[in-house]
């Protein structure tokens, strides 16, 4: 019995053969069992006389019975030791006819060829992806525990295998495998190379295992899909009964004043030079309100004064102005001739009888004013532009005019100067620079927007619209000037009025 | 490794000290330790090996057979086999020390050194796994070593091989075989 070589090419001969290949020493040996095999090669034309001795620990030499091996083109001469002592230095020599060949030095426990381990089973785990390994280790006493294994497993039909390194323990969970796939699972040992070292074994025979199918399940895929479909319905469901509002937060129109300009495009395909003249007068009217709409910082029309209490030598020029509530910056003038001129001679009536006038002049709205040309009265420019004469004083249809001489701040204009400031209270500043007195004599009434606080009112529109159709102001309107109603803080107010009974109409 | 060693006679210590000194000690069953102390060793060897002109110590020691016949080992009561091995430890340790003395290399004397800690320490793990064996043993003494169980080699390589074949061989059987480990692992 010649052990491994007993099958020239059975597949541990022929595996430890291929090891033993890179040993460049010309004695091989290996320990299979317990017991040390040393061979060597030889070519086949030779016949020559070979012996094989052994010694360990200055003992004398001993032999060992050689054999031989008949291969292709060479023959193997092996001796395996009856009782190999480990642990100890062995020096063996290979005697060809009487004359030393070969020699070498070696400790038996570092040439260990293992038998590959047994019983491999390859389970699943129940868990995905995995397979649970696990062999014997081949019966050798003493060395359980100083083994180490190599585990090799792939795709059946797949040539590419991984390699897990196991120590000691002799089982192993394959991790990351492929679902509902065939493995194929190879093991092999060798010593760790502590206490005894080696080549690594033959590989066992393959064993097959197949990793479970995906966890997941068909229902709760499907059940997960109908939720989408759901989901997606409900969502379209509310994007369709809002798309209307959707669409206008994503794509806004862009506003056109196509509604203040009714038939501009329709009828007169943008020609403004023709909607104009067809739509002159109404168009009028209606910028009045546009105005009075959208800047309610219009002035107080003058309340009228009583023909038969003054004369009527001055002309006027009333200018409104009227201050910005917004950037529009637009400046209304009224311009209405007529009545400007009968309005100067009423003032300047009105200054030449100061105790005429009224205690109370002053607007209760707020700090709306007529300029007023000025006359000859130079003297008076100052004094008069210190009044402020409120318009609605000037006009009444009483007897008695009712200018104030107070001589309240009244506020200022606010310049549309085109900073576009606001101011929340009136400022009340002289606009000097910009109501140079163009006449003597006449009161300045800077007539102006106090700013933000618009109090208008709708009774005034009204009034202003009959202005604008070169009606008369028939307002009945006293103003008085009511310090405690003023708004404004830090105003400087000379107010001789006692009565402040407000306005009344 | 010297510290490991060291930590190792400590543990023994606090082990004895901390147990009734009647009572056996609890046995160190865990060969880890010696795989610790065998790597020292070939770590001395891989040493030796790169010394050129010897490193200075050319010279005879008595060292223990090393080798192991399996079939003749089994048959061999654990007793004897202790003992054995207790021999074999103070012997090693002698001749370690005579060497260390001479070894001119400051690398090579202190892996010598810790060889000699390491045996001490294998003595201490023998006698926690109380197999009978004589306690005095662990310090070398000067009566002559029985000659049917050492050998002499010239050189120190060759001690430094017989070392670790010991270790590898008889004490590693030895304690893998003892009866206190033997009740652990079934």
């Amino acid at each position: 019995y010649h052990g491994i070589f007993s099958l020239p090419l059975a597949f541990g001969g022929y595996h430890l053969a291929q090891l033993l290949q890179d040993e460049t020493e010309h004695i091989k040996c290996f320990v299979e069992g317990k017991d040390l095999t040393c061979f060597w090669e030889e070519r086949n034309n030779l016949h020559h006389q070979y012996t094989f001795t052994y010694s360990y620990e200055n003992k004398n030499k001993m032999a060992c019975a050689v054999s031989s091996l008949l291969a292709s083109n060479k023959t193997i001469f092996f001796c395996k030791l009856p009782k190999t002592p480990f642990f100890t230095t062995l020096d063996v020599q290979v005697l060809r006819d009487g004359r030393m060949l070969y020699t070498r030095s070696l400790n038996a426990e570092n040439f260990l060829f293992l038998d590959p381990p047994r019983n491999l089973t390859v389970m699943s785990s129940g868990k995905e992806g995995q397979l649970n390994v696990s062999w014997l280790p081949p019966p050798l006493k003493y060395m359980d525990d100083s083994m180490i294994y190599e585990v090799r497993y792939a795709v059946e039909g797949s040539n590419m295998g991984k390699v897990e390194v196991v120590k000691v323990s002799t089982m192993l969970v394959l991790l990351g495998l492929q679902s509902d796939t065939r493995y194929k699972v190879w093991v092999r040992v060798k010593p760790d190379g502590v206490a005894y070292k080696g080549y690594w074994s033959a590989w066992t025979e393959p064993v097959f295992g197949v990793t479970p199918p995906s966890d997941v399940d068909p229902l709760i895929v499907l059940l997960v899909l109908f939720i989408g479909l759901i989901l997606c319905l409900l969502s379209l469901t509310v994007i369709l009964s809002h798309h209307k509002f959707l669409l206008k937060k994503l794509w806004p129109d862009i506003p056109t004043p196509e509604h203040k300009f009714p038939g501009l495009f329709t009828v007169y395909k943008g020609d403004f030079k023709e909607w104009m003249s067809q739509n002159n007068g109404s168009m009028w009217g209606r910028s009045v309100h546009v105005y009075t709409e959208e800047l309610p910082s219009l002035l107080e029309v003058l309340s009228e004064v009583s023909r038969t209490s003054h004369d009527t030598s001055q002309r006027e020029e009333e200018e409104e102005k009227e201050s910005e509530s917004s950037d529009s910056g637009l400046t209304d003038r009224w311009r209405d001739p007529p009545h400007a001129h009968w309005l100067m001679e009423q003032l300047r009536a009105l200054q030449e009888n100061p105790e005429s006038r009224c205690q109370s002049s002053l607007l209760q709205s707020h700090d709306t004013y007529v300029t007023l040309n000025q006359g000859d009265n130079e003297q008076q420019v100052d004094d008069v532009f210190e009044e402020t004469l409120p318009l609605q004083t000037l006009f009444t249809t009483t007897g008695t005019s009712s200018l104030s001489t107070s001589h309240s701040d009244l506020g200022s204009l606010q310049q549309s100067s085109g900073s576009g400031r606001l101011s929340s209270q009136s400022s009340f500043e002289y606009p000097n620079h910009t109501w140079a007195p163009k006449g003597p004599g006449y009161a300045y009434m800077a007539v102006a927007d106090s700013g933000v606080s618009m109090d208008y009112r709708p009774m005034s529109s009204s009034r202003i619209a009959e202005l604008g159709r070169h009606r008369m102001y028939t307002n009945d309107y006293k103003n008085e000037i009511c310090p405690h109603k003023w708004p404004l803080s830090g105003q400087y107010i000379k107010s001789g009025s006692e009565s402040c009974t407000g306005p009344v109409w | 490794m010297q510290t490991f060693s060291g930590l190792v006679s400590v543990l023994i210590v606090f082990v004895w000290l901390g147990g009734n000194q009647v009572s056996p000690l609890r046995p160190i069953c865990d060969l880890r330790v010696l795989e610790h102390f065998i790597r020292e060793a070939q770590d001395s060897e891989v040493i030796m090996r790169g010394c050129r002109g010897g490193c200075g110590a050319m010279k005879s020691y008595f060292v223990p057979l090393t080798s192991v016949d399996f079939a003749f080992w089994e048959h061999i009561d654990v007793h004897e086999q202790a003992v054995e091995v207790q021999t074999g430890l103070s012997l090693l340790v002698q001749a370690l020390s005579t060497a260390m003395k001479a070894v001119s290399n400051s690398r090579l004397a202190s892996a010598l050194d810790n060889n000699i800690s390491n045996i001490h320490s294998l003595s201490q793990i023998l006698h926690s796994l109380d197999l009978q064996q004589a306690r005095s043993t662990v310090l070398p003494d000067d009566s002559a070593p029985a000659s049917t169980q050492s050998q002499e080699v010239s050189s120190l390589p060759e001690l430094l091989q017989v070392q670790s074949s010991f270790l590898r061989g008889k004490v590693r059987l030895l304690l893998s075989a003892a009866p206190a480990c033997q009740r652990q692992n079934s």
